[in-house]
């Protein structure tokens, strides 16, 4: 009992079973990434920001599109060799393809990975400083002498979780907690569950009703004073400049004060093209990047603007291009690559080629940090800050959602090709006709995943 | 061999191998579309039921607000039972009173569950692998292994929506359609945003919009590939024409709503703005958000799935119901070619219609306009189809049987729910409209006692078929007479409210309006003077109503439970079926010995003529089965002609 | 679909052609991303030609879309269509509705004066 035209066609529709359903699945697919480049469209229109071109690392994105071009070529030798019943080619050309897929995959990985490292800092004057940050980014607070812990009454998303969640942002050790019943404790996973379950039971000794519980609050002190070290995340709502009070995700929330909220970081880039007084920018005080970063900006750009006008002179005084109109003349006017700590001191000399500053080739003793000047940032200068992730700007939240949803399909067409390849062979000897089928179905959706990239890769890198 | 002479006992005369098959693999593991078929429709009934009890505590709490659930106390009492109902609902119901964020869970979860985990499930799924395989003349779905798949896709996704009320946050509260900004946004104070009920609902979006993707694409593949010999398009019974446009739809609309689930787990998850414009606010602070998205953005992606949905819901009880009405009425199907483009063409339309949800956006005249005509346009279709199952009832030999009974009643309660819709498609009114009582009681006339009747009949009709037993006649008219009051008790007031302004999301029903509760007219005038003979103190105002709706929740409940019984009662206690076509049906389902076992037929099916021979003039007999090339006489492989030509090449 | 020998060999040449067709023009496609043309849409209309006459070999080619059944162009055209309407009727619907040049601007007013 068999299913009819798994191998052989249907005389009618001329197709066999697989071939129908993988045309009706790749026609889902258009949608879904319909919706998505849709969308990717709709972003773009409303963006209030200039997007990002060139900004993503072209060369490692042109390799993964010839990869991945290569990968199609042998998907399709691989069918046209067992059309041949050439087994042993076969299954070269479908191992090739699988490797492809990998390279492709570690390739995107690294990439992501220079990304998630990455970070963006918008100041509140619109200038935006990229670079590292060599210790990470953590508020600190002090002279907390008091822990109040939220126990929900069920009726409350939170419930604090002192333990697991506030106490490893503690700088030394925890010191002793009194409750509010007087005892001396140790802040740990069992004391933390004995004290909740007393305070439960004296609410349901309380509530009305067996199952009803109001929400309760613990009250620690601290013997001694303490200090937290805390990753902006672990906040519900970023503490304002001059909070006495924080409150954790979990409903753990603390008195205290800022001891340092300061970002250090290793600037990489300097980018002016949303600052209204583009050479007043924040970025130039001297406690940041200073005036010898200033006068570097001005060099190059002035070194811009005469580079422009001596390409697109239009005879009569004038430029035949709108240089506003020019996203790459505004990225050279307004955008610093930062490569050395100090800037070259520009010489007369000086010309296209210095639109970049270049790091002292001498100082590599003293590691990343001699390449980029380090600033502390104040808190109250930042308006928002990110690393490259998602969350940075709508077009690395595009990026990353098609370019992880892509690789996820280059993973489930590598995984289904695997398979072919190792837990097919008995279909492969005896039924080869059905197994250039399943081939042919597999190498389908293996070109649809190369022809989205196909759009991808200059959408996203390139334009 | 006439089928009349069939017997019951096949499964032994198959020149196939029958090993017996593990329990496991037998019903659980199963790839046979039958299996699946009822694994898909028991599901999707379990779904609906506990959609249903959702629907009651609301419902409670709009006519009662502030008091607490009667029997509460009692079900939170008994022992594991009342544990899980307690974790589950209990604890956001102090002493058994319904509270705002729980009325918001049980209201998003009442229409994900009863859309996409209930009607979806056993009016598409579950109708569709059980029948449809069987009335194309094959032995299986075209990918029987992704069949199986599918399922345990959706099962997950029912799991998981099932299981987020019991999360730490509860399940998620910002309504069915999850309108972003807020739902990007509310409900982040977690410390792990991945144990939240909202990022459960997305993911189980995201596998359930999986499933029904793989099964739809095993449907029409079926449908185009595996037809039998003979079965040409226009011999198709209808009911597989409407699934297979009811698997097109969800293939293409269902990747957007993939989409939007999609982002908005980047925007929560993740921390993207998709859904977020720039310097947007929440309680008085600005959020850490980088902004530049755009909130209609999620609206054009949720429509764009969840227009053409109202039809995936609304395709498959026409369906059922053009199989029912002519075996029912002893005719054929009144206009059977004009139903199937009526069908297409409602097909087609339904993508172009989307943003007749979304006229309070103010996308602006042009746009509007645009979706004005196309919303009138597709009533159009929807006209045609409820006018040839009218029409099939003219002059026929009715047999009331129950499938009968909630066929003939789908009929005007569908009417109404489209009529009242003109309306809406109006900007004008729908300014007013929009978001009222109104909008629910409109919709629901559609899918309530519309859709679920619809599926109703559907389960009585083929219930024989799966089981080799008829469900009780009398159980099955207890069931339906109490089902009618019930649904309209419940929803026609709400066009009367709607109508004075009762906004859908309020949980304690209006009781704090005091301008809308004022309003009274004739009909709440009867309201109070009715539950006045019971002695009862209903007011004679708009709210009045709200105790007539639950009464009615409360009928419709009752009503169920003649057909639960049934349904568990006549598999072993029904009366037996005399023939493997007990309906006297035309279509091949009825060829298949009864139940029909693993491989199907026991002989070739051959089509020789088309699907709704009743009564033909001059035959002894009132119906000519499909596969009978003259009566009683099966067709022979030489009777067909060359399989018909679809695509031209 | 080409089932005698010779005839696979000469789609496996035609294949390795295309797939070198393909790489050549992927090269284009970054190079002349560096070319600034007088406006960055012409370059956007440039770069997405060649993606387009890339995605239609791969189409035409590998997938075979240049002799298929009829079927598959009606599933695929329906497809289209539909898509299409997403792309178009999103672009319209924003571009008319509140996300406008005013809309925006009052927003980054609101920024600007925090």
């Amino acid at each position: 009992m068999d299913i009819p035209y798994t191998v052989s066609a249907r005389p009618d529709t001329g197709l066999y079973n697989a071939k129908v359903g993988i045309w009706l699945f790749l026609a889902s697919e258009v949608m879904l990434f319909g919706g998505l480049f849709s969308s990717y469209i709709f972003l773009r229109v409303g963006a209030d920001y200039p997007w990002p071109v060139h900004e993503l690392n072209v060369t490692l994105g042109f390799i993964n599109t010839l990869v991945l071009i290569g990968s199609s070529v042998t998907v399709l030798l691989a069918w046209a060799s067992i059309k041949l019943r050439k087994f042993g080619a076969y299954k070269v050309y479908m191992a090739i393809t699988i490797l492809c897929a990998m390279t492709f995959m570690v390739i995107k990985s690294f990439e992501y990975k220079a990304k998630f490292e990455h970070y963006s800092v918008t100041l509140t004057d619109g200038t935006i400083l990229t670079g590292h940050l060599p210790n990470g980014f953590e508020i600190e607070f002090g002279d907390v002498k008091e822990l109040s812990l939220t126990i929900s009454g069920k009726t409350s998303a939170v419930d604090a979780d002192p333990v697991g969640y506030v106490l490893p942002y503690l700088k030394g050790t925890a010191p002793k907690f009194k409750t509010q019943a007087g005892v001396e404790i140790d802040l740990n996973k069992e004391s933390f569950a004995v004290l909740k379950a007393e305070v439960l039971a004296a609410a349901k000794a309380k509530a009305t009703n067996s199952k009803e519980l109001p929400s309760t609050t613990i009250k620690l002190v601290a013997a001694s004073p303490m200090t937290f070290s805390v990753p902006m995340s672990k906040f519900l709502a970023r503490p304002a400049l001059d909070a006495k009070s924080f409150t954790f995700r979990d409903g753990t929330s603390v008195e205290g004060k800022i001891i340092n909220d300061k970002m250090t970081l290793e600037v990489d880039g300097l980018d002016v093209r949303g600052t209204p007084d583009k050479e007043k920018s924040l970025a130039f005080n001297e406690h940041y990047l200073g005036t010898a970063w200033k006068n570097a900006f001005i060099h190059q750009r002035d070194e811009a603007i005469a580079v422009f006008k001596k390409e697109f002179d239009d005879g009569k005084g004038g430029t035949s291009r709108d240089p506003k109109k020019s996203a790459t003349q505004q990225k050279k006017l307004f955008y610093v690559h930062i490569h050395s700590a100090t800037p070259e001191a520009h010489t007369e000399e000086g010309g296209a080629h210095k639109t970049e500053a270049h790091a002292p080739v001498e100082e590599h003793g003293s590691a990343h940090a001699g390449h980029h000047p380090e600033v502390k940032l104040e808190r109250k200068d930042v308006q928002f800050f990110s690393n490259f992730t998602p969350k940075l700007n709508s077009y690395y939240a595009i990026y990353f959602t098609l370019t992880g949803l892509h690789g996820l399909h280059v993973i489930a067409g590598a995984l289904v090709l695997a398979y072919f390849l190792v837990f097919d062979g008995r279909r492969l000897r005896e039924d080869p006709e059905h197994m250039a089928n399943r081939v042919e179905v597999g190498g389908l959706f293996w070109h649809f995943v190369d022809l989205v990239w196909i759009f991808l890769f200059p959408l996203l890198y390139l334009l | 061999m006439s089928a009349a002479t069939i017997s019951n006992d096949h499964t032994n005369d198959h020149g196939h191998d029958h090993h017996e098959l593990s329990f496991l693999k037998k019903y659980i593991w199963s790839t046979d579309h039958k299996v699946i078929g009822i694994q898909y429709a028991v599901s999707g009934l379990l779904f609906l039921l506990f959609g249903f009890f959702l629907m009651m505590m609301m419902r409670w709490s709009i006519a009662y607000p502030g008091q607490p659930i009667p029997g509460f106390g009692f079900v939170t009492s008994i022992p594991v039972i009342g544990d899980l109902f307690q974790e589950m609902i209990g604890r956001w119901a102090p002493g058994g009173v319904v509270n705002g964020e729980l009325y918001n869970m049980l209201g998003a979860m009442h229409g994900t569950i009863m859309v996409f985990l209930g009607i979806v499930p056993l009016g598409f799924a579950g109708f569709v692998n059980f029948v449809m395989p069987l009335q194309i003349g094959t032995i299986d779905m075209a990918f029987p292994r992704l069949n199986m798949w599918s399922y345990w896709l959706f099962f997950v996704s029912g799991v998981m929506m099932f299981a987020s009320f019991f999360l730490g946050t509860g399940s998620v509260q910002t309504g069915w359609t999850m309108y972003s900004p807020l739902a990007s946004t509310t409900g982040l104070a977690v410390t792990n945003v991945w144990m939240h009920g909202h990022t459960w609902w997305l993911l189980a979006m995201v596998f359930n919009i999986s499933a029904s993707l793989l099964g739809s694409v095993n449907v029409i593949t079926t449908i185009i590939n595996l037809r039998a010999k003979g079965l040409t398009w226009m011999r198709m019974p209808f009911f597989c024409w409407a699934m297979f446009i009811v698997s097109f739809l969800l293939l293409l609309a269902f990747p957007p709503l993939e989409v939007a689930a999609l982002l908005q787990l980047m925007d929560r998850v993740f921390g993207a703005s998709f859904f977020l414009p720039t310097g947007l606010m929440e309680g008085g602070q600005h959020l850490d958000i980088a902004g530049g998205g755009s909130p209609l953005l999620y609206q054009h992606l949720f429509w764009f799935l969840a227009h053409p949905e109202v039809y995936v819901l609304i395709l498959p009880a026409f369906a059922i119901l053009t199989e029912v009405i002519p075996a029912n009425t002893r005719r054929p199907l009144w206009g059977y070619k004009a139903m199937v483009y009526a069908a297409l063409t409602l097909g087609f339309l339904s993508f172009l219609v989307w943003a007749h949800h979304m006229y309070l956006t103010g996308m602006g005249t042009m746009m509007s306009t645009y979706f004005q005509i196309t919303t009138v346009l597709i009533s159009v279709p929807s006209v045609i189809l409820l006018t040839g199952l009218m029409i099939s009832l003219w002059g026929g030999s009715i047999r009331f049987t129950p499938q009968m009974l909630f066929a003939s009643a789908f009929l005007p309660m569908f009417g109404i729910g489209g009529l009242t819709g003109l309306p809406l498609a109006f900007t004008f009114i729908d300014l007013a409209l929009h978001d009222t009582y109104y909008v629910i009681g409109h919709f629901h006339y559609v899918v309530a006692p519309g859709t679920i009747f619809g599926l109703f009949a559907g389960v009585y009709h083929w219930y024989p078929k799966a089981t080799g037993r008829i469900m009780n006649d009398f159980l099955g008219k207890l069931h339906f007479w109490p089902s009618l009051l019930g649904m309209n008790m419940i929803f026609a007031p709400m066009f009367i409210q709607g109508m004075g302004g009762f906004h859908r999301r309020w949980y304690d029903g209006g009781k704090y309006f005091e301008q809308t509760s004022s309003a009274s007219n004739w009909f709440t005038e009867l309201n109070s003077g009715f539950f006045s003979l019971f002695g009862m103190d209903v007011p004679n105002n708009l709210l009045g109503l709200n105790v007539l709706m639950s009464v009615g929740a409360f009928v419709l409940a009752l009503g169920q439970v003649p057909f639960i019984l049934n349904f568990f009662l006549s598999i072993k206690g029904g009366k037996k079926v005399e023939n493997d076509n007990p309906w006297a049906a035309t279509t091949l389902e009825w060829a298949a010995p009864t139940p029909p076992p693993h491989g199907n037929f026991d002989f070739e099916p051959i089509v020789v003529r088309g699907p709704y021979e009743y009564s033909v003039p001059g035959m002894d007999q009132d119906f000519f089965p499909q596969w009978e090339s003259e009566p009683g006489k099966r067709a022979e492989p030489s009777a067909a002609p060359a399989p018909a030509i679809v695509a031209h090449h | 679909m080409a089932d005698s020998p010779e005839e696979i060999y000469k789609s496996i040449r035609k294949i390795k052609l295309i797939g070198l067709v393909l790489a050549v023009f992927t090269v284009l496609t970054v190079g002349l991303s560096y070319v600034e043309l007088p406006t960055h849409s012409l370059n956007m209309m440039v770069g997405m030609l060649l993606a387009t006459i890339k995605a239609a070999l791969v189409a035409l080619i590998f997938m075979h879309l240049n002799h298929e059944k009829a079927l598959v162009y009606k599933i695929l055209a329906f497809t289209v269509a539909f898509a299409v309407a997403l792309f178009v009727l999103f672009y319209l619907s924003n571009s008319e509705g509140l996300i406008d040049e005013g809309f925006e601007n009052s927003t980054a007013i609101i920024e600007s004066q925090e």
